[in-house]
Protein backbone atom coordinates (compact mmCIF):
# COMPACT_ATOMS: atom_id res chain seq x y z
CA UNK A 1 0.00 0.00 0.00
CA UNK A 2 1.21 3.11 -0.98
CA UNK A 3 -0.15 7.04 -0.45
CA UNK A 4 -1.53 9.47 -3.07
CA UNK A 5 -2.51 12.58 -2.62
CA UNK A 6 -4.91 14.80 -4.89
CA UNK A 7 -4.15 18.39 -6.46
CA UNK A 8 -5.87 20.00 -3.04
CA UNK A 9 -3.42 18.50 -0.95
CA UNK A 10 -6.17 15.71 0.56
CA UNK A 11 -4.14 11.90 0.86
CA UNK A 12 -5.35 8.51 0.49
CA UNK A 13 -3.57 5.06 0.64
CA UNK A 14 -3.45 3.06 -2.38
CA UNK A 15 -3.03 -0.67 -3.18
CA UNK A 16 -0.83 -2.00 -6.09
CA UNK A 17 -2.30 -4.68 -8.05
CA UNK A 18 -0.59 -5.95 -10.79
CA UNK A 19 -1.99 -7.66 -13.70
CA UNK A 20 0.55 -11.02 -13.99
CA UNK A 21 0.07 -12.86 -17.71
CA UNK A 22 -3.62 -13.02 -17.76
CA UNK A 23 -5.63 -14.99 -20.87
CA UNK A 24 -8.96 -15.98 -21.83
CA UNK A 25 -9.32 -19.38 -21.25
CA UNK A 26 -12.51 -20.01 -22.77
CA UNK A 27 -15.87 -19.30 -23.84
CA UNK A 28 -19.10 -20.76 -22.77
CA UNK A 29 -22.55 -19.99 -23.98
CA UNK A 30 -25.96 -18.91 -22.06
CA UNK A 31 -26.97 -22.12 -22.48
CA UNK A 32 -23.63 -24.41 -21.72
CA UNK A 33 -22.87 -22.34 -18.78
CA UNK A 34 -26.44 -22.46 -17.16
CA UNK A 35 -26.27 -19.11 -16.21
CA UNK A 36 -28.24 -15.80 -16.96
CA UNK A 37 -25.33 -14.65 -18.58
CA UNK A 38 -22.41 -15.80 -21.27
CA UNK A 39 -19.39 -16.93 -19.17
CA UNK A 40 -15.53 -15.78 -20.00
CA UNK A 41 -13.08 -18.28 -18.16
CA UNK A 42 -9.98 -16.42 -17.02
CA UNK A 43 -6.55 -17.37 -16.01
CA UNK A 44 -3.45 -15.53 -14.16
CA UNK A 45 0.01 -16.07 -13.03
CA UNK A 46 1.65 -19.13 -15.15
CA UNK A 47 3.05 -21.41 -13.03
CA UNK A 48 4.66 -25.19 -13.84
CA UNK A 49 2.65 -27.43 -15.70
CA UNK A 50 4.82 -30.48 -13.81
CA UNK A 51 2.66 -30.48 -10.62
CA UNK A 52 -0.67 -31.29 -11.98
CA UNK A 53 -1.99 -34.24 -13.91
CA UNK A 54 -2.25 -34.04 -18.13
CA UNK A 55 -5.93 -34.12 -17.84
CA UNK A 56 -6.02 -30.62 -16.21
CA UNK A 57 -3.99 -28.92 -18.85
CA UNK A 58 -6.75 -29.76 -21.81
CA UNK A 59 -8.05 -26.12 -21.05
CA UNK A 60 -4.62 -24.39 -21.54
CA UNK A 61 -3.91 -26.52 -24.44
CA UNK A 62 -6.89 -25.31 -25.93
CA UNK A 63 -6.09 -22.03 -25.57
CA UNK A 64 -2.90 -22.18 -26.01
CA UNK A 65 -1.11 -20.87 -23.31
CA UNK A 66 1.25 -22.43 -20.08
CA UNK A 67 -0.50 -23.37 -16.82
CA UNK A 68 -2.44 -20.68 -14.40
CA UNK A 69 -2.61 -20.82 -11.37
CA UNK A 70 -6.39 -19.48 -10.63
CA UNK A 71 -8.84 -19.76 -13.31
CA UNK A 72 -12.27 -17.66 -12.41
CA UNK A 73 -15.45 -17.05 -14.72
CA UNK A 74 -16.89 -13.72 -15.15
CA UNK A 75 -20.47 -13.24 -16.25
CA UNK A 76 -20.47 -11.34 -19.50
CA UNK A 77 -22.70 -9.59 -22.39
CA UNK A 78 -23.09 -11.19 -25.79
CA UNK A 79 -21.23 -8.46 -27.05
CA UNK A 80 -18.74 -8.33 -24.48
CA UNK A 81 -16.97 -11.98 -25.33
CA UNK A 82 -13.15 -12.37 -26.49
CA UNK A 83 -11.56 -14.96 -28.60
CA UNK A 84 -9.77 -17.44 -26.11
CA UNK A 85 -6.21 -17.20 -25.91
CA UNK A 86 -6.58 -12.79 -25.76
CA UNK A 87 -4.41 -11.37 -22.95
CA UNK A 88 -5.62 -9.21 -20.50
CA UNK A 89 -3.55 -6.33 -19.87
CA UNK A 90 -4.14 -3.58 -17.00
CA UNK A 91 -5.34 -1.02 -19.50
CA UNK A 92 -8.27 -2.59 -19.58
CA UNK A 93 -9.48 -0.72 -16.75
CA UNK A 94 -8.82 3.48 -16.88
CA UNK A 95 -8.43 5.70 -14.05
CA UNK A 96 -11.56 7.65 -12.51
CA UNK A 97 -13.55 4.10 -13.21
CA UNK A 98 -15.11 2.09 -9.84
CA UNK A 99 -13.87 -0.99 -9.16
CA UNK A 100 -15.00 -4.21 -7.29
CA UNK A 101 -12.17 -6.50 -5.52
CA UNK A 102 -12.54 -10.22 -4.52
CA UNK A 103 -9.91 -12.38 -3.04
CA UNK A 104 -9.46 -14.79 -0.52
CA UNK A 105 -8.87 -13.10 3.17
CA UNK A 106 -5.72 -13.92 5.57
CA UNK A 107 -6.84 -17.30 6.95
CA UNK A 108 -6.27 -17.02 10.92
CA UNK A 109 -7.65 -20.50 11.84
CA UNK A 110 -9.42 -21.99 14.57
CA UNK A 111 -10.47 -18.32 16.83
CA UNK A 112 -12.48 -17.96 20.03
CA UNK A 113 -15.81 -15.85 19.61
CA UNK A 114 -14.26 -12.43 20.84
CA UNK A 115 -12.19 -12.17 17.86
CA UNK A 116 -14.04 -14.14 15.28
CA UNK A 117 -17.59 -12.22 15.88
CA UNK A 118 -16.27 -9.20 18.33
CA UNK A 119 -18.50 -10.39 21.31
CA UNK A 120 -17.37 -8.65 24.70
CA UNK A 121 -16.67 -11.88 27.31
CA UNK A 122 -16.67 -10.85 30.79
CA UNK A 123 -15.03 -8.97 33.12
CA UNK A 124 -11.03 -10.07 34.54
CA UNK A 125 -11.98 -9.65 37.85
CA UNK A 126 -14.64 -9.03 40.55
CA UNK A 127 -15.06 -12.82 40.96
CA UNK A 128 -15.14 -14.31 37.71
CA UNK A 129 -14.39 -18.03 37.65
CA UNK A 130 -12.29 -18.86 34.73
CA UNK A 131 -14.93 -17.20 32.32
CA UNK A 132 -13.50 -14.29 30.49
CA UNK A 133 -13.56 -15.00 26.70
CA UNK A 134 -16.38 -17.36 26.28
CA UNK A 135 -19.95 -16.61 24.44
CA UNK A 136 -21.88 -16.65 27.50
CA UNK A 137 -25.36 -17.66 26.89
CA UNK A 138 -26.39 -19.36 23.22
CA UNK A 139 -30.21 -19.17 23.27
CA UNK A 140 -33.04 -18.57 25.21
CA UNK A 141 -35.23 -20.84 27.29
CA UNK A 142 -38.10 -20.41 25.63
CA UNK A 143 -36.59 -21.46 22.43
CA UNK A 144 -35.28 -24.51 23.39
CA UNK A 145 -33.13 -25.31 20.93
CA UNK A 146 -29.61 -23.17 19.54
CA UNK A 147 -30.77 -21.73 16.02
CA UNK A 148 -28.83 -22.55 12.65
CA UNK A 149 -25.94 -20.06 12.30
CA UNK A 150 -25.32 -19.00 16.09
CA UNK A 151 -22.17 -17.30 16.20
CA UNK A 152 -19.46 -19.82 17.65
CA UNK A 153 -15.94 -20.54 17.78
CA UNK A 154 -14.51 -21.64 14.38
CA UNK A 155 -12.34 -21.35 11.30
CA UNK A 156 -12.03 -17.69 10.98
CA UNK A 157 -10.74 -16.20 7.49
CA UNK A 158 -9.11 -18.10 4.31
CA UNK A 159 -12.71 -17.14 2.71
CA UNK A 160 -13.76 -14.96 -0.09
CA UNK A 161 -14.62 -11.43 0.64
CA UNK A 162 -15.18 -8.23 -1.59
CA UNK A 163 -14.27 -4.70 -1.12
CA UNK A 164 -16.76 -2.56 -3.40
CA UNK A 165 -16.53 0.70 -4.65
CA UNK A 166 -12.85 1.09 -5.00
CA UNK A 167 -11.84 3.87 -7.24
CA UNK A 168 -8.78 3.66 -9.88
CA UNK A 169 -6.63 6.48 -9.71
CA UNK A 170 -3.78 5.12 -11.55
CA UNK A 171 -2.68 2.80 -14.83
CA UNK A 172 1.28 1.53 -14.90
CA UNK A 173 1.10 0.40 -18.69
CA UNK A 174 4.36 -0.97 -18.93
CA UNK A 175 4.46 -3.31 -15.81
CA UNK A 176 0.97 -3.57 -15.88
CA UNK A 177 -0.14 -2.14 -12.44
CA UNK A 178 -3.67 -0.93 -11.45
CA UNK A 179 -3.54 1.48 -8.59
CA UNK A 180 -6.57 0.71 -6.42
CA UNK A 181 -8.15 3.07 -3.68
CA UNK A 182 -7.98 2.16 -0.21
CA UNK A 183 -7.58 -1.69 1.21
CA UNK A 184 -8.19 -4.97 -0.87
CA UNK A 185 -9.31 -8.41 1.17
CA UNK A 186 -5.80 -10.81 1.25
CA UNK A 187 -2.54 -11.25 2.26
CA UNK A 188 0.89 -9.32 0.02
CA UNK A 189 0.94 -11.45 -3.48
CA UNK A 190 -2.41 -12.70 -3.18
CA UNK A 191 -4.41 -13.61 -6.00
CA UNK A 192 -7.40 -11.06 -6.79
CA UNK A 193 -10.18 -11.03 -9.17
CA UNK A 194 -11.03 -7.28 -9.99
CA UNK A 195 -14.60 -6.28 -11.50
CA UNK A 196 -16.40 -3.34 -12.59
CA UNK A 197 -18.06 -2.57 -9.74
CA UNK A 198 -21.74 -3.48 -9.69
CA UNK A 199 -22.95 -0.04 -7.12
CA UNK A 200 -25.85 1.75 -8.75
CA UNK A 201 -24.07 5.43 -7.88
CA UNK A 202 -20.42 4.29 -9.93
CA UNK A 203 -22.67 3.65 -13.00
CA UNK A 204 -22.12 7.20 -14.38
CA UNK A 205 -18.16 6.77 -13.84
CA UNK A 206 -17.89 3.29 -15.39
CA UNK A 207 -18.90 4.62 -19.18
CA UNK A 208 -16.76 4.42 -21.81
CA UNK A 209 -14.23 1.63 -20.95
CA UNK A 210 -11.74 0.20 -23.57
CA UNK A 211 -14.59 -2.34 -25.04
CA UNK A 212 -14.66 -5.41 -25.06
CA UNK A 213 -10.91 -5.08 -23.51
CA UNK A 214 -7.92 -3.23 -24.04
CA UNK A 215 -5.39 -5.24 -27.49
CA UNK A 216 -2.21 -4.41 -26.89
CA UNK A 217 -1.31 -5.14 -31.07
CA UNK A 218 -4.26 -2.58 -31.88
CA UNK A 219 -3.76 0.98 -32.80
CA UNK A 220 -3.97 2.62 -29.72
CA UNK A 221 -0.62 3.81 -27.71
CA UNK A 222 -1.02 4.50 -24.33
CA UNK A 223 1.69 6.45 -22.70
CA UNK A 224 3.87 4.72 -19.91
CA UNK A 225 1.16 6.26 -16.86
CA UNK A 226 -2.49 7.03 -16.91
CA UNK A 227 -3.78 9.56 -14.13
CA UNK A 228 -7.00 10.54 -12.80
CA UNK A 229 -7.62 14.06 -13.32
CA UNK A 230 -7.27 15.09 -9.55
CA UNK A 231 -4.14 13.50 -8.65
CA UNK A 232 -1.19 15.17 -8.13
CA UNK A 233 1.29 13.88 -10.37
CA UNK A 234 4.98 14.47 -9.01
CA UNK A 235 6.51 16.58 -12.47
CA UNK A 236 4.32 19.44 -10.66
CA UNK A 237 5.51 21.95 -8.35
CA UNK A 238 4.01 21.81 -4.76
CA UNK A 239 0.33 22.44 -3.94
CA UNK A 240 -0.47 26.51 -3.11
CA UNK A 241 -3.86 27.34 -1.56
CA UNK B 1 72.11 29.57 -26.81
CA UNK B 2 72.32 26.67 -29.77
CA UNK B 3 75.66 27.05 -31.22
CA UNK B 4 75.53 27.92 -35.28
CA UNK B 5 72.24 28.55 -36.66
CA UNK B 6 71.89 25.69 -39.02
CA UNK B 7 68.98 24.04 -37.56
CA UNK B 8 65.69 25.77 -38.14
CA UNK B 9 64.28 26.96 -35.02
CA UNK B 10 62.22 24.53 -33.26
CA UNK B 11 58.80 24.53 -32.80
CA UNK B 12 57.84 26.38 -29.50
CA UNK B 13 56.52 24.14 -27.33
CA UNK B 14 54.08 25.45 -24.64
CA UNK B 15 55.41 24.64 -21.17
CA UNK B 16 53.76 21.66 -19.46
CA UNK B 17 50.37 22.26 -17.84
CA UNK B 18 50.74 22.38 -14.33
CA UNK B 19 48.72 19.62 -12.12
CA UNK B 20 46.49 20.79 -9.27
CA UNK B 21 46.16 18.15 -7.04
CA UNK B 22 42.50 18.78 -5.07
CA UNK B 23 42.99 17.82 -1.86
CA UNK B 24 39.76 17.98 -0.97
CA UNK B 25 38.16 15.42 -3.49
CA UNK B 26 40.69 13.21 -2.50
CA UNK B 27 38.90 12.59 0.67
CA UNK B 28 36.60 10.01 0.37
CA UNK B 29 33.22 11.73 -1.37
CA UNK B 30 30.52 11.73 1.65
CA UNK B 31 27.70 9.28 0.40
CA UNK B 32 24.26 10.07 1.99
CA UNK B 33 21.47 7.87 1.05
CA UNK B 34 18.29 9.18 2.93
CA UNK B 35 17.06 6.12 5.11
CA UNK B 36 13.44 6.07 3.49
CA UNK B 37 14.77 4.51 -0.06
CA UNK B 38 16.06 1.37 1.66
CA UNK B 39 13.65 -1.40 1.74
CA UNK B 40 12.52 -2.79 5.20
CA UNK B 41 12.92 -6.90 5.76
CA UNK B 42 9.76 -8.71 4.29
CA UNK B 43 7.88 -10.78 1.56
CA UNK B 44 6.57 -7.80 -0.83
CA UNK B 45 7.72 -7.87 -4.14
CA UNK B 46 10.57 -5.53 -5.23
CA UNK B 47 8.56 -4.22 -8.08
CA UNK B 48 6.14 -2.28 -5.53
CA UNK B 49 10.01 -0.93 -4.11
CA UNK B 50 11.20 0.39 -7.28
CA UNK B 51 7.58 1.96 -8.70
CA UNK B 52 7.76 3.71 -5.20
CA UNK B 53 11.27 4.94 -5.80
CA UNK B 54 10.75 5.49 -9.47
CA UNK B 55 8.03 8.80 -7.78
CA UNK B 56 10.26 9.76 -5.26
CA UNK B 57 13.18 10.14 -7.29
CA UNK B 58 10.34 12.41 -9.63
CA UNK B 59 9.54 14.38 -6.33
CA UNK B 60 13.28 15.04 -5.64
CA UNK B 61 13.84 16.32 -9.13
CA UNK B 62 11.63 18.82 -8.83
CA UNK B 63 11.72 19.61 -5.23
CA UNK B 64 15.35 19.82 -3.27
CA UNK B 65 14.75 17.66 -0.12
CA UNK B 66 18.27 18.38 1.84
CA UNK B 67 20.48 15.47 3.42
CA UNK B 68 19.59 15.95 7.57
CA UNK B 69 19.97 13.82 10.25
CA UNK B 70 18.13 13.54 13.57
CA UNK B 71 19.44 16.16 16.07
CA UNK B 72 19.44 18.83 13.42
CA UNK B 73 17.80 22.10 13.05
CA UNK B 74 14.86 22.60 10.69
CA UNK B 75 12.55 25.17 9.00
CA UNK B 76 9.58 24.01 6.93
CA UNK B 77 7.14 26.06 4.90
CA UNK B 78 3.90 23.88 4.61
CA UNK B 79 1.00 25.41 2.54
CA UNK B 80 -1.76 25.75 4.74
CA UNK B 81 -5.07 26.87 3.47
CA UNK B 82 -6.35 28.63 6.60
CA UNK B 83 -3.34 31.21 7.55
CA UNK B 84 -2.49 34.71 6.64
CA UNK B 85 -0.21 34.05 3.72
CA UNK B 86 -1.83 30.39 2.94
CA UNK B 87 1.98 29.27 4.24
CA UNK B 88 2.87 28.05 7.57
CA UNK B 89 6.61 28.25 8.60
CA UNK B 90 7.67 25.65 11.71
CA UNK B 91 11.57 25.85 13.06
CA UNK B 92 12.77 22.78 15.24
CA UNK B 93 14.58 20.05 15.77
CA UNK B 94 14.18 16.89 14.52
CA UNK B 95 13.92 14.12 16.71
CA UNK B 96 12.76 11.44 14.30
CA UNK B 97 12.84 9.81 11.02
CA UNK B 98 10.01 6.93 10.38
CA UNK B 99 8.32 5.28 7.37
CA UNK B 100 9.66 3.71 4.30
CA UNK B 101 9.15 4.70 0.78
CA UNK B 102 6.55 7.82 -0.27
CA UNK B 103 4.99 7.51 3.22
CA UNK B 104 8.20 8.64 5.18
CA UNK B 105 8.07 11.17 8.03
CA UNK B 106 10.39 13.12 10.22
CA UNK B 107 8.84 14.96 13.59
CA UNK B 108 10.07 18.59 14.26
CA UNK B 109 9.81 19.69 18.14
CA UNK B 110 10.10 23.25 19.56
CA UNK B 111 9.26 25.02 22.61
CA UNK B 112 7.03 28.04 21.46
CA UNK B 113 5.97 30.27 24.67
CA UNK B 114 6.37 27.99 26.94
CA UNK B 115 4.52 24.99 25.50
CA UNK B 116 6.23 21.97 23.72
CA UNK B 117 5.29 21.61 19.71
CA UNK B 118 5.95 18.50 17.99
CA UNK B 119 5.19 18.48 14.25
CA UNK B 120 4.85 15.10 12.31
CA UNK B 121 5.74 15.97 8.87
CA UNK B 122 5.86 13.74 5.28
CA UNK B 123 8.75 14.39 3.47
CA UNK B 124 7.02 13.72 0.09
CA UNK B 125 3.89 15.64 1.00
CA UNK B 126 3.15 17.98 -1.63
CA UNK B 127 1.90 20.49 0.63
CA UNK B 128 5.70 21.41 1.73
CA UNK B 129 6.52 24.04 -0.31
CA UNK B 130 10.48 24.37 1.49
CA UNK B 131 12.70 22.54 3.67
CA UNK B 132 15.83 24.39 5.38
CA UNK B 133 18.43 22.78 7.33
CA UNK B 134 18.95 25.78 9.62
CA UNK B 135 21.98 23.30 11.68
CA UNK B 136 23.53 20.69 10.07
CA UNK B 137 24.50 17.79 12.82
CA UNK B 138 24.06 14.35 14.32
CA UNK B 139 23.38 13.71 18.06
CA UNK B 140 24.39 11.17 20.14
CA UNK B 141 21.00 9.10 18.91
CA UNK B 142 18.85 7.95 16.60
CA UNK B 143 15.98 8.63 18.60
CA UNK B 144 15.80 11.84 20.48
CA UNK B 145 12.01 11.31 22.00
CA UNK B 146 13.78 11.57 25.45
CA UNK B 147 14.08 15.60 25.27
CA UNK B 148 9.87 15.36 26.14
CA UNK B 149 11.45 14.72 29.56
CA UNK B 150 14.22 16.61 29.58
CA UNK B 151 14.27 20.28 30.78
CA UNK B 152 12.85 22.66 28.27
CA UNK B 153 15.89 24.80 27.71
CA UNK B 154 17.20 21.50 25.22
CA UNK B 155 14.60 21.79 23.03
CA UNK B 156 14.00 25.86 22.31
CA UNK B 157 15.37 26.62 19.29
CA UNK B 158 15.08 30.59 18.10
CA UNK B 159 12.26 31.05 15.39
CA UNK B 160 14.35 33.26 13.21
CA UNK B 161 17.67 31.75 13.98
CA UNK B 162 20.01 32.23 11.18
CA UNK B 163 21.50 29.09 9.12
CA UNK B 164 24.63 27.91 10.27
CA UNK B 165 26.88 27.18 6.97
CA UNK B 166 28.60 24.21 6.28
CA UNK B 167 31.16 23.30 3.87
CA UNK B 168 30.18 20.19 1.58
CA UNK B 169 33.35 18.53 1.87
CA UNK B 170 33.67 18.65 5.77
CA UNK B 171 32.38 15.28 8.00
CA UNK B 172 28.69 15.93 9.98
CA UNK B 173 29.57 17.13 13.37
CA UNK B 174 28.59 15.06 16.58
CA UNK B 175 26.62 17.12 18.99
CA UNK B 176 28.37 15.06 22.05
CA UNK B 177 25.52 16.98 24.12
CA UNK B 178 24.71 15.35 27.41
CA UNK B 179 20.81 16.30 28.33
CA UNK B 180 19.86 17.19 31.85
CA UNK B 181 15.97 15.55 32.41
CA UNK B 182 13.07 17.01 34.58
CA UNK B 183 12.70 14.74 37.90
CA UNK B 184 11.08 11.24 37.28
CA UNK B 185 8.27 10.22 36.63
CA UNK B 186 9.06 10.26 32.75
CA UNK B 187 7.08 8.89 29.93
CA UNK B 188 9.54 5.97 29.39
CA UNK B 189 11.73 4.40 31.21
CA UNK B 190 14.82 6.08 29.39
CA UNK B 191 16.94 4.59 31.83
CA UNK B 192 16.93 1.03 30.51
CA UNK B 193 19.09 -0.83 28.14
CA UNK B 194 16.29 -1.23 25.51
CA UNK B 195 16.33 2.28 24.13
CA UNK B 196 20.50 2.58 24.48
CA UNK B 197 20.35 6.04 24.96
CA UNK B 198 23.76 7.92 25.14
CA UNK B 199 22.64 11.52 25.14
CA UNK B 200 21.56 11.78 28.63
CA UNK B 201 23.23 12.44 31.86
CA UNK B 202 21.34 10.55 34.26
CA UNK B 203 21.40 11.63 37.46
CA UNK B 204 19.69 8.72 39.20
CA UNK B 205 21.00 6.92 42.09
CA UNK B 206 23.32 4.21 41.22
CA UNK B 207 20.98 1.50 42.90
CA UNK B 208 18.21 2.44 40.45
CA UNK B 209 20.80 2.64 37.37
CA UNK B 210 21.83 -1.28 38.49
CA UNK B 211 18.05 -2.13 38.45
CA UNK B 212 17.58 -1.54 34.74
CA UNK B 213 20.33 -3.35 34.04
CA UNK B 214 17.97 -6.21 34.78
CA UNK B 215 16.28 -5.60 31.52
CA UNK B 216 19.20 -5.74 29.38
CA UNK B 217 19.52 -8.47 26.50
CA UNK B 218 22.87 -9.55 25.91
CA UNK B 219 21.93 -12.19 23.74
CA UNK B 220 19.99 -9.91 21.06
CA UNK B 221 23.56 -8.41 19.59
CA UNK B 222 24.52 -12.23 18.82
CA UNK B 223 20.96 -13.53 16.99
CA UNK B 224 21.83 -13.90 13.69
CA UNK B 225 17.93 -13.92 12.36
CA UNK B 226 17.86 -10.28 13.40
CA UNK B 227 20.69 -8.94 11.15
CA UNK B 228 19.91 -7.19 8.46
CA UNK B 229 22.91 -6.42 5.92
CA UNK B 230 21.88 -3.33 3.83
CA UNK B 231 25.55 -2.96 1.98
CA UNK B 232 24.69 -4.17 -1.11
CA UNK B 233 21.03 -3.31 -1.44
CA UNK B 234 22.15 0.01 -0.50
CA UNK B 235 25.06 0.48 -3.36
CA UNK B 236 21.99 -0.14 -5.99
CA UNK B 237 19.77 1.67 -4.82
CA UNK B 238 22.91 4.61 -4.14
CA UNK B 239 23.05 4.07 -8.20
CA UNK B 240 19.14 4.27 -9.07
CA UNK B 241 19.01 7.40 -7.09
CA UNK B 242 21.91 8.94 -8.61
CA UNK B 243 21.29 8.29 -12.32
CA UNK B 244 17.68 9.01 -11.87
CA UNK B 245 18.46 12.68 -10.58
CA UNK B 246 21.57 13.40 -12.90
CA UNK B 247 18.28 13.38 -16.14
Amino acid sequence: MMPIWTKSGERHAVTLLKVQDCHVLRYLSKEESGGKTAKLLVGGKNVSPFSKPESAHQIFKEAGVPRKQKVTTFNVTDDAIIKPGTPLYAAHFRPGQFVDVTAKTIGKGFQGVMKRWGFKGQPASHGQTKTHRRPGAISTNKASKVYRGKKMPGKMGNIYRTSFGLKVWRINTIHDIIYVNGSVPGHTNCLVKVRDSKLPTCKEYNKNPPFPTFFADGDEKLPEDLFDEEIFQFTDPSVTY
Amino acid sequence: CRASGDEKPAKFQPPPKPVIIDKQKQRAERRFLSPEFIPPRGRTDPLKYYMERKDMIQRRRVFNIPEFYVGSVLAVTTADPYANNKSNRFVGICIQRGGKGLGATFVLRNVIEDQGVEVCYELYSPRIQAIEVLKLEKRLDDNLMYLRDALPEYSTFDVNMKPVSHLDHEEIPVNKLQVRMKPKPWSKRWERPKYNIKGIKFELPEIKMKEAQKWSQPWLEFDMLREYDTSKIEEKIWKEVNEGLKK
